[in-house]
């Protein structure tokens, strides 16, 4: 559906400029996530330190969305779906700087493992990883195109995630009491495998504000049937 | 008591039960309000002479609430809220279909004294309007007066009563003998909304209220209505849509005298149901 121009062009271009940057703010973690995750796959420190550095560019554009989305509703008091899109940029925001910090965190796990042999183990943290890589970039789609539909399958596949990151802790519990002299090694694999769980909860979130921006639908805390 | 007939005018019953709650509405969507109604406008039309000012509106008002009515300029708000005490009539050439059914009776129907009908479903206008001759007391009285009530003790204590609910007593306590005119734009207003609850009304009409008032006396006339509306059926007409949104439990939408859309003034603000109303209310109409 088409939105009508504003009467006002300084609103239409206020709330372009909020949703650029949440876009672009989106593009930097998408890619700060993949340079963390390939820093840790392919062992490449300078990746994980790139990773690093991304997190500082996505702390300012959350502090200038929350600027601009403040300055939006003092100066223009938006309703309707003007409010539900100025009120999501600004929850969307959030949400991607946590889920930065969680790269940021993958990097620097990465860098430590990166120090000593590879573990096979490994492999746990593979499936995790294009799991809550689709479910970042499906709830993304969501939102940029307001589509409901594909908002709402995004939130039940959070428990796919969570049940492989389970599988993945009680693996590497496992290794750690058969080989104590990796338990370093281990214990920062399990926290990678919960940092990517936690990517998948912000993704869920996402996708539950690109819902209610589209429909102003509230799908949070709401009992689901597992995917299948 | 000498003021009995006119709060309590016969003409009317009492206002209808809980259990008539309506959801309705012209062909649009339409709320279910929860409480029982003030209003129950059916297929109500109006004509200026030739012009149609409304076309085809029902809607039902709840009691004690207060109901916004918002459009642009031209779509029959004004004219819609006039119908509801027939204030519209002394525009010549003024003709009307359907009913507006008020405490169970149609204010239209042929016995019905529109006098008392305005006695009872009060209004205050968009420019204050003290009579300037009047000082403030007497123009807070004026409407008792005229129906014959001259209980001083009765009429002071309406005259502290009406000013108090006004939110006005404490401001011009001491200055009732004073010109109605002296006051400020927002202090008149209000002892224009204390003239109009000293006769007990059971509704206040408000056509933009405070759209002539800097941004603290529209506060102060804002939180007067929300106070009025734990007495009061209060139906408002306003331009402002943070107004509306602040002020109002329902919102009603008009466009060229259609009534477009009628819902919980969180809905209409949030989530309209019609394309029309989003884009109105979102300026981004026509």
């Amino acid at each position: 559906m088409v939105t009508p121009k504003h009467i006002l062009g300084t609103f239409d271009e206020a709330l372009a400029s909020l949703r650029n940057n949440v876009l672009m703010m989106a593009g930097l973690t998408e890619r700060s996530l993949d340079r963390a995750m390939k820093g840790l796959f392919q062992r490449d420190d300078d990746l994980c330190a790139n990773a690093i550095a991304d997190d500082e560019e996505i702390d300012q554009l959350e502090k200038q969305i929350d600027k601009d989305g403040v300055d939006v509703l003092m100066r223009f008091q938006p309703l309707a779906s003007d409010l539900r899109r100025v009120v999501s940029a600004m929850k969307l925001s959030s949400n991607l700087e946590r889920m930065a910090d969680q790269a940021t965190n993958i990097a620097r796990r990465a860098r430590k493992l990166n120090q000593h042999p590879p573990l096979p183990e490994l492999e746990l943290i593979a499936p995790m990883h294009a799991h809550a890589m689709s479910m970042f970039k499906d709830s993304i789609d969501a939102y940029v195109r307001e589509d409901v539909q594909l908002g709402r399958a995004v939130v039940p596949r959070d428990e796919k995630l969570d049940e492989l990151n389970r599988v993945a802790s009680r693996r590497l519990i496992q290794r750690m009491a058969e080989d104590p002299d990796q338990l370093r090694g281990y214990l920062n694999l399990m926290f990678i495998a919960r940092h990517l769980e936690r990517v998948g909860d912000h993704a869920t979130n996402i996708a539950e504000d690109a819902v209610y921006a589209a429909a102003a639908e509230d799908i949070r805390h709401q009992p689901f049937v597992a995917s299948a | 008591m000498e003021s009995a007939a006119i709060i309590d005018p016969p003409m009317i019953t009492p206002v209808s039960s809980p259990q008539q709650q309506v959801a309705s509405g012209s062909e649009p969507t339409a709320a279910a309000p929860e409480r029982p109604p003030a209003f129950e406008v059916e297929r109500l039309s109006i004509f200026y002479g030739e012009k149609k000012a409304i076309e085809n509106v029902t809607l039902t008002i709840p009691s004690k609430m207060i109901t916004a009515i918002i459009g642009p300029s031209g779509c029959g708000k004004s004219t819609l809220l006039r119908s509801l005490n027939r204030m519209h009539e002394l525009v010549p050439q003024t003709r009307i279909e359907g009913k507006v059914v008020f405490a169970g009776e149609d204010i239209y129907a042929p016995h019905i004294d529109p006098v008392v009908v305005r006695r009872r479903i009060g209004m205050v206008f968009q420019k204050s309007n003290p009579f300037p001759t009047m000082s403030i007391a007497e123009n807070v009285l004026v409407g008792l007066k005229l129906n014959g009530v001259r209980d001083r003790a009765f009429l002071r204590e309406r005259l502290e009563q009406s000013l108090r609910m006004a939110a006005l007593w404490d401001e011009v306590k001491n200055d009732l003998h004073k010109p109605g005119i002296s006051l400020s734009g927002g202090q008149q207003q209000r002892l224009c909304i204390a003239r109009a609850i000293a006769v007990e009304p059971e509704v206040l009409l408000m056509d933009e209220p405070a759209s002539a008032l800097d941004p603290i006396a529209t506060a102060k006339i804002e939180e007067l209505i929300h106070e009025l509306s734990s007495n009061y059926t209060v139906v408002i007409v306003t331009h402002n849509m943070q107004q509306a949104g602040r002020c109002s439990d329902y919102t009603a939408f008009l466009y060229l005298g259609r009534l477009i859309e009628f819902a919980a003034t969180t809905k209409i603000f949030t989530n309209p149901s019609e394309r029309q109303t989003e884009d109105y209310i979102t300026g981004r109409f026509g």
